[in-house]
């Protein structure tokens, strides 16, 4: 691949990124691939050592935020007609609470999954006052020379402890799912409103 | 090397390359390659991360009939520098203490 190849592929592919920040980029990868050149390398060598065009847009995009992507892509790129802009403007009631509602639900979404997080948590608390009462119930019994009970209480504490470990690890593991979740809808999301022209 | 780590050593590697003279992009790379593994798009990060920080500016220069960009560190680079070799000397007389006991 040239090195004009490589830069127009990596441009198509990133073609939802505000002009300005794309350019600065492709100049970058542009420079480097040219000293590699005036170093001795050809130029297919070259460019090669950068990377594929898909790894490069990739590392770009992850540093890049989403809401400057977001923002390039809703942006109008021709100067708006009068009846465009009017139209616009009549119909916001519509448009516009339709685009809070949908806020609304993706958010109100994203809250019941952390929700159910909370929830196990809450259920892991619960475990550990079960825990507690049956040690103590137990102590008493046995105390009291109730003796049989009293054991069974306690060895009712000691699963309900191995329980509760499990929970303890399945609440943490929930937890990290959902990050890296959504981590993953972000970069999903970037990808695509950046890759106008990706092959698919 | 541990991923963590290594991101943590790249910026004070690539500022490094530049505290003794503006750089380029690509002789950065070649300084710091015999050292630690680093890729271009990594640099870039890195660079944009250290410009944000004050801790290098940036400036276009003419070489064989195209532009070049080249990178100079701040005082607050320079502090990074010296923050780090502090660091260091703490983590070294760890790791002697560390190694001797291994032997015991």
């Amino acid at each position: 691949m040239t090195k004009q190849v490589f830069l127009d592929n990596l441009k198509k592919r990133l073609a939802g990124m505000p002009e300005a920040d794309l350019a600065e980029r492709l100049s970058f990868y542009g420079e480097m691939i040219d000293d590699l050149i005036e170093e001795g390398a050809a130029e297919e060598e070259a460019v090669a050592e950068i990377g594929t065009v898909e790894s490069v847009a990739q590392a770009i995009l992850s540093d890049y935020p989403l809401s400057k992507i977001v923002k390039e892509r809703i942006k109008p790129k021709r100067r708006l007609k009068t009846w465009e802009i009017v139209l616009i403007a009549v119909g916001s009631p519509v448009w516009l609470s339709l685009l809070i509602a949908l806020f609304a639900v993706l958010i109100a979404l994203y809250i019941a999954v952390w929700a159910v997080i909370a929830a196990f948590w809450a259920i892991f608390v619960s475990f550990i006052a079960a825990v507690i009462y049956l040690l103590i119930m137990g102590i008493y019994y046995i105390s009291a020379s109730n003796t049989f009970p009293g054991i069974c209480l306690l060895g009712a504490a000691a699963v309900m402890s191995g329980l509760t470990v499990f929970v303890f690890f399945g609440c943490n593991a929930a937890g990290k799912g959902v990050v890296r979740l959504t981590k993953k809808i972000a970069t999903a999301v970037k990808n695509r409103f950046a890759g106008k022209g990706e092959q698919k | 090397m541990d991923a963590q780590l290594k991101r943590g050593i790249l910026d004070v590697c690539v500022l490094a390359a530049i505290a003794d003279g503006d750089s380029y992009g690509y002789k950065i790379i070649k300084d710091v390659k015999p050292y630690v593994e680093i890729s271009e798009s990594t640099l870039y990060m890195i660079l944009k991360r250290l410009e944000t920080a004050d801790m290098l500016t940036v400036r276009s220069a003419e070489h064989n009939g195209r532009l070049r960009k080249y990178y100079h560190i701040t005082k607050r680079g320079l502090d990074r520098i010296e923050e780090f070799k502090s660091d260091w000397q703490e983590i070294m007389s760890i790791y002697r203490f560390v190694v001797k006991e291994e032997n015991k």
